[in-house]
């Protein structure tokens, strides 16, 4: 028998979940809105609600064709791979050592790594423009996947460190006794074993590098360089206003790739925070 | 018998100091990885810290050595000093609610309730959010004069809010969007903890004749103590260096209301090219990031933070 008091109680508990979801979701709500109208019906009050088929072709036309969308989902796309890629292939064997081998100073290597996670990157943004600059990598993408991969690495030894400890070391030792050596033990038997890791590793590594600007922004000059956040920060800085419902635009389409990368990853996600990962 | 022998062994010698092919073994693991982050990360870092104490020529394009003079030059400037209390400001307080909130939400969610999940995974997506599309978003919501918020301030009777234009406001919209974007962060990590816990703890509760808020108080938030810790100080490292959501929302503006410590050294840094005078500014930053982060460690060990 449920109490009135509790059935009252739960009620409650449903308007507030109700509420916390629209807390979440109107904010995009509201960007796709804004992008479905004309100019001047950005400036309505009370926001006003319009669903004009031609005035929604015009607005993502623009960012499509005047802006090049497409290029800078491509130049995202491979920035973001390779540079994951890259990070992975460093720093999983480097995460796997830490979590096997004791020698003198590991921790302290580790913990020295790890504490990169934590660095202001504004620290190292001129030194390493300077440096692109100097190996003649300005508006290229090793230019932007130089930095990138040492900005995901620590986060990728990181995360990797915990789901190797959680692989018995009876398992490589086994093994090593039917005659492996450790990086060929690692390769072949803990690799498929680590693959839960590793798409957690990779998830965040992803999500670090498709969102980077900072550095990328004077890395990069010309748009057929630029990646989406860097184009973005181009378009939408508060200096350079444009019309908010094509900004709207950008948006929503800057928004659609993490949306759907989102449901497909969420339980990697939810795994790599609780391991401390995220940005 | 002897196979434990033999285990023991195994193990004893897998924990001691290596032999030399076990060194040659640690070289090849660890060696690229080490090599690239010591080119592209310690390298900087320490090329940082060299030019805190020079002076960039832009026209001869010449570094001069000027000793302490870009970190004398920041102590007596009365704009870091605004531009640090910003940056503690939406620090201490943004980390404050955001522990408070996503606490709040990992307790509320602990019921079973229709729905949640969709929920979840709806508070999720603020944190993967390109900064500047987050900043896109409130600017619009924010707008002074058709911006949804501001009509709704203006029908329960707050009034216009100069939210991002009044230099009174600015960093406190600047601490409420962060809020939105970073509480889930917090909720995620409390909320696991909150799972892992053992259900019998709260039945022994329930029977002692607790009721809920005694049980909370007195039960559940000491357990999840660490947790709320670990989500507090790794949120406040990342808030303290702050830079793209100031860059997407306001800019830094008005006057310096909302400029944080990342965002003076990148203007220093990228848009007046005082390289040396940025760089000092980013040291006091990796000082204080240094502190933060060996008190993290403090709170959790290196190597084993997903029990946290």
């Amino acid at each position: 028998m449920i109490k009135p008091g509790r059935r009252f109680g739960r009620s409650v508990s449903y308007v507030v979940l109700v509420l916390i979801g629209v807390a979440g979701v109107a904010p995009f709500l509201y960007l796709l809105m804004l992008s479905f109208k004309s100019e001047l019906q950005t400036f309505d009050v009370p926001p006003s609600l319009h669903f004009d088929w031609s005035t929604i072709t015009a607005n993502y036309g623009q960012v499509i064709n005047e802006n090049g969308y497409f290029t800078y989902v491509e130049n995202s796309v491979i920035v973001t791979g390779i540079s994951t890629l890259i990070a992975l292939v460093l720093g999983v064997p480097a995460a796997y050592a830490f979590s096997r081998l004791r020698f003198r100073g590991s921790d302290n290597l580790a913990a020295t790594i790890l504490s990169f996670r934590f660095m202001p990157p504004v620290a190292v943004a001129i030194p390493i423009y300077l440096m692109i600059r100097y190996l003649g990598q300005v508006n290229t993408f090793p230019g932007l996947i130089l930095p990138y991969v040492a900005f995901s690495l620590p986060l990728v030894v990181w995360i990797m460190i915990g789901f190797f400890d959680e692989i018995p070391r009876e398992i490589d030792e086994a093994a090593m006794v039917d005659g492996l050596t450790r990086p060929r033990a690692l390769l072949q038997v803990l690799l498929p074993l680590a693959r839960p890791g590793m798409l957690v590793a990779a998830t965040f590594g992803v999500i670090f590098i498709w969102n980077e600007f900072m550095v990328g922004l004077y890395i990069v000059n010309s748009q057929d360089k630029e990646t989406i956040p860097i184009a973005a920060s181009t378009l939408l800085t508060v200096e350079s206003p444009i019309n908010f419902n094509v900004a709207a635009a950008v948006g929503i389409f800057t928004v659609i790739p993490v949306l759907l990368f989102s449901i497909v990853v969420q339980r990697y996600i939810v795994r790599g925070i609780t391991a401390g990962a995220v940005r | 018998m002897e196979a434990t022998a033999a285990e023991a062994a195994r193990t004893r010698r897998s924990r001691a100091r290596l032999p030399t092919q076990g060194r040659g073994e640690a070289l090849l693991l660890l060696g690229p990885c080490a090599v690239y982050l010591a080119a592209f990360s310690i390298f900087p870092l320490i090329t940082s810290l060299v030019r805190s104490f020079e002076d960039y020529n832009t026209r001869t394009d010449t570094w001069r050595w000027v000793g302490v003079d870009n970190y004398t030059q920041l102590i007596h400037s009365p704009d870091f000093w605004t531009v640090v209390e910003n940056t503690v400001l939406l620090t201490v307080v943004g980390v404050t609610i955001q522990v408070v909130l996503g606490t709040a939400l990992a307790l509320f969610f602990n019921q079973q309730l229709r729905g949640s999940a969709v929920v979840r995974g709806i508070l999720i997506l603020p944190m993967l959010l390109t900064p500047i599309v987050v900043g896109l978003m409130w600017r619009a919501l924010l707008n002074p004069e058709w911006g949804l918020l501001n009509w709704l301030a203006v029908k329960v009777g707050i009034g216009q809010v100069g939210w991002l234009s009044d230099p009174n406001v600015a960093l406190w919209t600047l601490v409420l969007v962060d809020s939105w974007q970073w509480t889930p962060f917090v909720f995620v990590i409390v909320y696991a903890r909150l799972q892992a816990l053992p259900q019998e703890v709260f039945e022994a509760g329930s029977v002692d004749g607790a009721n809920w808020f005694q049980r909370t108080l007195y039960l559940t938030l000491p357990l999840l103590a660490p947790a709320i810790v670990f989500a507090a100080v790794f949120r406040a490292i990342d808030a303290f260096r702050t830079f793209d959501l100031v860059y997407g929302l306001t800019n830094g503006g008005p006057v310096e209301a909302t400029t944080t410590l990342s965002f003076q050294a990148f203007q220093n840094g990228f848009e007046f090219q005082h390289y040396g005078y940025a760089s000092a500014i980013s040291y006091v930053m990796v000082i204080a990031a240094a502190i933060g982060i060996t008190l993290l460690f403090k709170v959790v060990k290196v190597r084993r933070l997903e029990t946290a």
